[in-house]
């Protein structure tokens, strides 16, 4: 394929090097899910153990912070959704504001989450040997070292999509991303959703039991 | 020309209002789990949160990360990822579900 | 493969090797065959310095007392021994040293499909070295490889940096997963299908899922283990309520896939080995292939027997007792394979050949003992004694290790245009599988006996097991030391050789020898299947 720049010289076409670019992405993606997944193989091994602890714990977690957090996700990645279909359909300024509202969302999720950290440590409630709140059954520790662990891995993430986002909120602005070629658009964006997808297990699994 | 399954979506792309759909069903399913775990449903309780939250992440990945308009190795491997995860959980949950009780967390 | 006319003719233009010649050409290179070619000198200085981490334990199990090291080196030398030769070594060796420099070959590519993370792969590969390595000068670490908990949480040992080596290792394996499952999927050339794969592609294919999947629980138990070490915790601490056997758990997710990401690889090479060498269509094509995948699947099943005596529930023991026994049913039906192509072939029986020989006896009887070690019962006495380290030496040194030193003499050719000396070759095969055999034969004897693994001084009675364990080390590195010397005199005046020195049939074969940087002139196509030698064989097409 004579002419197109963006085309690598080891692929075939342009679709075969976006193809590869998104199973490249997706795979990449399984192994985040499955890092995640030790923990929640953690949880759900203490959770068996320690069943009365970690229901008592969770009811001492913010839970309304929680949903606000668990909201602000969802409509974070409502909006990036809609920045990618926006460049693609070549509305680059539109589609910087859908980016720049992901931005906004995302930094909304980690203030509302650094304050209920604020709010955990004030109140005693630290991880392991630490532990120093109100429930006296035995695997309380347990529930927050989970509990930080989880949450802190998935806000760490989080850090890194938003750095991801901005860059791509840039060169969006920039008018780089259009019909014809949307592919690191596109795949910040699966990062991105996948940051929500495991909020959305670590909601209820956290504060909802 | 090249031995690859068929790449990209089928069909003209999905509209917006698509993706206004989806976030409406996950606001909805958000509250309803919310609104689930308020009541006492005893051993159900679990079992109904991940199914919705399963249900949650399916609108996710099928419709924001399109994996419903793409076809082949791609969607295999969002599912095998957490399939592998349910293996690992499964076996250790049923470790500490019958092992010897001494040889368990003090508790 | 239906192949044009000009590749059979000496390349007027430069090779990979000559084609760029500054330092900065190969360090920011984006060919696959020259990463591949970094690679194996990497994995091959990880293979030395692990060797030598070996001789120095052997000569200290010289005396029932322990000599020549004391017992906290000793146990920081087989943590290190054991570190460097899985992480550094096994797992990276084949797939990223050879599996970079063919599978495009192989596939009619030009060349994977993401060079520039293929680079990346090999620094954050050198990167963790480094760090593992690096913390030798704070002593290393004593927890042995498997660093389980409580032990390496409190270890005031230099673990820290050492689980940080690793977990960028990890990432390295990742993205060399990641990279040839979407090179196989997306860049076979046409008229490649799925069933026309070379068997070596089939088994990078395979044992890159498992790394995709598997690795990442073990970058999760790293950063655990290390968490909870530099800030106490205790999630794996009986004391705050936590279970060991959740680390021992997560860890062993990984790590016993992880020898099927050592082993799929070798077995590839033992398949184009065989195939090519005896000139056979292969006797079952289709069982390889299901039976790779079979390993690669079953394979995740069957980590809880390294729990076996830890505590875990006999519910899981027999669960994974009876998944261990299954997973050698696909190894099976591989030797049954690859001895059926064999049979009736027009063998040359080279230096390669006679590693996959050395491979198919060691496989069958160190997977004898795997099996054996699958039963509960039969565990419960030969777990963390000698017998295990023979039963994991025979299959990773005798099997997997053979498999690299077959690749590394069957490919030589193509990597660099030239012939190694046969007569050496066969030499130092010879003296390396006796050696090995005086090695480890021992430690099954002893493991039996009761002699534990990782003890510094053992009863008296055992010594003239453990001094015969330690002659043949010596013999296996001496065997070790001849191929060094001879391939890398080799390099430089080595016979040069034709395109395809074997006359084998596998499609790396059909390009220059060494190849050109682009890989061809015209991208190819496929009409036939690789290893075609008989007309009107049903695997032909």
């Amino acid at each position: 394929m004579a002419g197109d720049a963006r085309l690598a010289h080891h692929f075939s076409s342009l679709s075969v090097q976006a193809h590869a670019a998104r199973l490249g992405m997706w795979l990449f993606l399984g192994t985040e899910v499955l890092l995640f997944g030790g923990l929640f193989v953690g949880y759900a091994m203490y959770r068996t153990v320690y069943r009365a602890a970690f229901v008592a714990c969770s009811h001492h977690l913010d839970r309304a912070l929680g949903t606000v957090d668990t909201l602000v996700l969802i409509t974070s990645s409502f909006t990036m959704a809609l920045g990618l279909h926006l460049a693609r359909g070549g509305r680059a300024r539109q589609a910087t504001a859908a980016l720049g509202a992901t931005l906004a969302l995302g930094l909304a999720f980690l203030a509302v989450h650094g304050h209920e950290y604020a709010g955990d440590i004030a109140a005693g409630a630290l991880p392991g040997r630490l532990y120093r709140a109100g429930v006296e059954l035995p695997g309380a520790g347990i529930f927050y070292t989970l509990y930080y662990f989880m949450t802190g891995l998935h806000s760490l993430h989080v850090v890194f999509g938003l750095v991801l986002l901005g860059w791509l909120t840039r060169r969006t602005a920039r008018g780089d991303f259009g019909a014809g070629w949307d592919t690191p658009l596109e795949l910040g964006g699966l990062y991105w959703h996948l940051i929500d997808l495991v909020w959305i297990f670590l909601y209820p699994l956290l504060y909802l039991i | 020309m090249v031995t690859t399954e068929a790449v990209d979506e089928a069909g003209a792309p999905p509209s917006a209002a698509r993706y206004l759909a989806c976030w409406i069903a996950l606001v909805l399913l958000t509250g309803l789990t919310f609104a689930l775990s308020t009541v006492d449903l005893g051993g159900w309780s679990l079992a109904l949160a991940l199914a919705i939250a399963v249900a949650k992440g399916s609108v996710v990945a099928l419709f924001f990360m399109h994996l419903w308009d793409h076809v082949g190795a791609v969607r295999l491997v969002l599912v095998t990822a957490v399939l592998f995860v349910v293996v690992l959980s499964s076996l250790v949950v049923a470790d500490v579900l019958t092992r010897f009780p001494l040889a368990l967390p003090p508790r | 493969m239906s192949k044009p006319a000009d590749l059979d003719r000496e390349p007027a233009r430069a090779s990979y090797l000559t084609d760029g010649t500054t330092v900065r050409s190969w360090l920011d290179t984006r060919d696959h065959k020259r990463v591949g070619l970094m690679f194996l000198v990497a994995v091959l200085g990880a293979l030395f310095l692990g060797g030598m981490f070996a001789m120095v334990l052997r000569l200290s199990l010289l005396t029932p007392e322990g000599s020549f090291v004391g017992p906290t080196a000793y146990n920081r030398l087989f943590t290190l021994h054991g570190i460097v030769m899985i992480f550094l070594f096994l797992v990276p060796a084949i797939p990223s040293a050879f599996g970079n420099f063919m599978v495009p070959l192989m596939i009619g590519a030009r060349d994977v499909a993401f060079p520039r993370l293929n680079l990346l792969g090999l620094y954050l590969y050198l990167i963790g070295a480094v760090l593992v390595l690096g913390a030798m000068i704070e002593g290393g670490t004593d927890t042995g490889w498997t660093f389980y908990a409580p032990y390496s949480t409190s270890t005031p040992s230099a673990v820290v940096p050492v689980l940080l080596g690793i977990f960028v290792v990890g990432c390295s394996s990742i993205v060399s997963g990641i990279n040839f499952i979407v090179t196989i999927h997306t860049m076979r050339a046409p008229g490649l299908t799925w069933m026309r794969l070379p068997l070596f592609v089939w088994s990078i294919y395979g044992a890159s899922i498992i790394q995709v999947i598997a690795t990442p629980v073990l970058g999760l138990t790293v950063l655990l283990v290390a968490v909870d070490h530099a800030f106490h915790v205790g999630l794996f601490d009986p004391a705050v309520g936590g279970d060991p056997l959740l680390m021992q758990h997560l860890f062993w997710f990984y790590s016993h896939p992880a020898v099927y990401i050592t082993i799929l690889p070798a077995m590839g090479v033992v398949s184009e080995v065989v195939s090519g060498l005896s000139r056979k269509n292969s006797f079952g094509y289709k069982p390889i292939v299901y039976s790779t995948l079979g390993i690669a699947f079953v394979g995740f099943f069957t980590w809880g027997h390294h729990l076996f005596v830890s505590g875990q529930s006999t519910f899981d023991a027999g669960f994974f007792g009876v998944a261990s026994m299954l997973v050698g049913v696909f190894t099976a039906i591989k030797v049954f394979t690859w001895i059926g192509t064999m049979y009736r072939g027009a063998i040359a029986f080279t230096t390669p050949y006679a590693y996959v020989c050395g491979f198919i006896f060691f496989l069958v009887f160190g997977g004898m003992t795997g099996i054996a070690l699958a039963t509960v019962s039969l565990d419960a006495h030969w777990h963390d004694t000698y017998f295990i380290v023979a039963h994991f030496h025979f299959v990773m040194v005798g099997a997997a290790l053979m498999a690299f030193l077959a690749a590394l003499h069957y490919w030589f050719p193509k990597m660099f245009g030239r012939a190694y000396p046969e007569g050496w070759g066969l030499v130092s095969t010879v003296l390396i599988i006796l050696g090995f055999n005086a090695t480890f034969i021992p430690q099954f004897l002893l493991g039996n006996a009761g002699m534990p693994r990782r003890y510094y001084s053992y009863p008296a009675e055992l010594q003239a097991l453990n001094v015969a364990s330690t002659a043949g080390a010596t013999l296996l590195g001496i065997g070790f030391l001849i191929i060094f010397v001879y391939l890398v005199v080799s390099l430089r005046h080595g016979e040069r050789v034709p395109q395809n020195p074997w006359e084998s049939r596998g499609f790396e074969w059909y390009t220059a020898s060494p190849p050109l940087k682009e890989n061809f002139e015209h991208l190819p196509t496929f009409s036939h299947a690789p290893h075609d030698y008989q007309e009107g064989h049903p695997h032909g097409r």
